[in-house]
């Protein structure tokens, strides 16, 4: 048996750079070779994220062919509303109502072996194959790997080091904070051994154990992009740069050969009659200025800061991700930077403050205006560019989770939540930000060579992996395989079946997790959006 | 019914803690009791504490909503006492 379909996954990654990477030119050789040669022996597009271009989102609908609406992660950061408080907690897989490609091709008996995907902790009972969580500090990777012996069996793997390998969220935070030029460059160094992490525990997989799906995913194309997009952006290596300019467009450089030569040994190390596909959650671009929503928003009067003692413990929850606000007086607010959305507060009852439900229409119109009117008082070019109403694009069962609006900045950057002015403000130097343009790749047996396809959905990819592995794609599916890609003959050999429907249950969902009183909101709120009568 | 006798869950939840920490290089002196403090003893940053949220709830196979036990008068709590959990616990499961 040999493994029948290889996903790589690159978080972040983008043509802007990938384009620029492969290309060989007279006098220089291309830092990715080997992408180079996937270019033109493979088939590739534009792969649109999630309405907000985001990790949580993104990679659990490529993980599920569902869209935001249906499996319910919108964010890192989930929230609960306590009557006049509000509580906030990590997302985790638990918070996903639908099944995964990993379970779906689990239970119908292929091997999975899935490394360093968001949201897989903790992991599902019901797996055929190996996971080894993304995004968990190194503290609980025992318990989240998959099965509950493989952990032991990584601690034996040379060089194996799972303060390395895993996610630790003191240094995540820098993937977004102003660091110095020192600061910078050790984090672009930080992430050279991480990936190489999970590339060893990859190729040991693909060697050892021959899952049917073997996926990995690299995410410091994601952190690097975030820090060093002034070393990377082609159209911003121009005229003269300094020596420290240099020395981190190298060091970038590095890293992109260093993850050239993993993708190249993965797909050696899985054989000639792999399929392979790699993708990313969502693209990159440049931001250059800081948009403080949450400032906007008090200026307008839709929301008060908290007072906060003069301590240190209150310091650190202002500089928290999350909105630390004075709830009683405040009817709409951006809960995470990450969210790009304003959430409404609505009153569940008499005792509870915020808007009345029967107000909120009328009150997410005036609000739509304000946010309009947001500009940039040299051109009036408004600085929201994009203003999308949840039912617009989140529609599901799991809408109630969305924030009420989703907002797109001009510069497709992510708004601050600060409590600091200005309001808009000009970055000293440009940063790298999500964009909603992502990358598709298929290399292999029965794949087309040299062709560029129309852009697809990143729900696709879940389909096409099912695919690939000789599954039905479930019929609630909403990804669909890209049959373009695929040659005539493999697809006469091999044709799309639609099959059974996910079997997704919520076995955690319990009464607590949504409270008569939330019930009644969403009713209401589900009458005045005309859902129901 | 599988009735849940305060002991029972105090002995559930210390093994879950000595099993989250068992390659953290922490050794606590007495080992670990009631009045073992998650942060201040046992080096808990607030992530851990959620992860060790997720490992109760996975054992009880339910969600208990700690919420209510992470948050006093609006305010995250500074540290927690394995005797708190264990009484929060008790009251909830």
């Amino acid at each position: 048996m040999s493994t029948r379909t290889l996903f790589i996954g690159m978080d972040g990654a983008t043509f802007k750079i990938l384009d620029d990477l492969t290309n060989t030119t007279e006098d220089k050789q291309p830092v990715m070779p080997f992408l180079s040669s996937i270019y033109e022996e493979g088939v590739r597009s534009k792969l649109l994220s999630t309405p907000n271009p985001l990790t949580p989102p993104a990679w659990v609908s490529l993980m599920t062919g569902r869209s935001p609406g249906n499996h319910g992660i919108f964010d890192f950061i989930r929230a609960e509303e306590r009557g006049n408080d509000i509580f906030f907690t990590l997302y985790d897989s638990r918070d996903s109502k639908a099944e995964t490609i990993w379970s779906i091709a689990s239970r119908q008996g292929k091997r999975i072996a899935a490394l360093n995907f968001p949201f897989t902790a903790p992991p599902q009972k019901d797996l055929n194959g190996f996971m080894v969580p993304g995004f968990i500090p190194w503290r609980h990777l025992r318990r989240n790997t998959t099965p509950s012996d493989f952990y032991d069996r990584l601690k034996v793997l040379p060089e194996f080091n799972p303060k390395e390998l895993a996610w630790d969220f003191e240094k995540e935070k820098q993937a977004v904070s102003d660091l110095s030029d020192k600061d910078r460059e050790n984090w672009v160094r930080y992430h050279l051994p991480r990936d190489r992490q999970w590339f060893r525990i990859a190729e040991y997989l693909l060697v050892e154990e021959t899952p049917d799906l073997m996926a990995v995913m690299f995410d410091g194309v994601d952190k690097l992009q975030h820090q060093a997009w002034l070393f990377l952006d082609p159209s911003l290596q121009t005229g003269e740069v300094s020596e420290y300019h240099q020395r981190m467009r190298k060091l970038c450089m590095d890293y992109f050969r260093q993850l050239d030569g993993f993708i190249e040994k993965l797909i050696n190390a899985a054989g000639p009659d792999v399929q392979v596909f790699m993708a990313s959650d969502h693209g990159f671009t440049a931001t250059y200025e800081i948009v403080r929503i949450n400032a906007y928003l008090h200026k307008k009067g839709y929301l008060n800061w908290k007072l906060m003692p003069d301590t240190e413990e209150a310091a650190r929850r202002e500089e928290s991700m999350f909105a630390n606000l004075d709830w009683k007086n405040t009817t709409a607010y951006c809960r995470t930077p990450s969210s790009n959305g304003i959430t409404i507060r609505v009153a569940r009852n008499s005792s509870e403050t915020g808007i009345k439900p029967e107000d909120y229409e009328t009150f997410r119109e005036q609000l739509i205006r304000d946010l309009e009117e947001l500009r940039d008082p040299e051109t009036e070019e408004r600085i929201i560019t994009g203003i999308f109403k949840r039912e617009e694009i989140f529609p599901g069962p799991a809408m109630k989770d969305a924030p009420d609006l989703l907002l797109v900045l001009r510069d497709f950057g992510f708004v601050s939540i600060k409590d600091k002015e200005p309001i808009v403000e000009q970055r000293v130097e440009v940063a790298g930000t999500h964009h909603p343009d992502g990358v598709f790749f298929a290399y292999g047996p029965g794949i087309k060579q040299g062709e560029i396809i129309d852009r697809r959905n990143i729900a696709d990819v879940g389909a096409t992996l099912l695919y690939s592995l000789g599954l039905e794609v479930p019929s609630d599916f909403e990804g669909q395989v890209p049959e373009s890609i695929f040659t005539e003959q493999h697809l006469a050999k091999n044709p799309v079946v639609i099959g059974a429907a996910t079997t997704f249950q919520a076995k955690d969902e319990q009464p607590e997790s949504m409270s008569e009183d939330e019930k009644d909101k969403l009713m209401a709120q589900l009458k005045m959006l005309g859902y129901m009568e | 019914m599988v009735v849940f006798t305060k002991e029972a869950i105090e002995k559930t939840l210390v093994e879950i803690v000595e099993d989250l920490i068992q390659d953290w290089g922490i050794d606590p002196d007495d080992g670990i009791t009631g009045t073992t403090l998650l942060v201040n003893d046992l080096d808990f940053a607030s992530v851990d504490i959620i992860q060790l949220c997720v490992a109760i709830e996975q054992h009880y196979d339910r969600k208990i909503g700690f919420q209510d036990l992470l948050m006093k008068d609006g305010s995250y709590v500074s540290d927690l006492s394995i005797a708190q959990m264990v009484d929060f616990l008790v009251d909830r499961i």
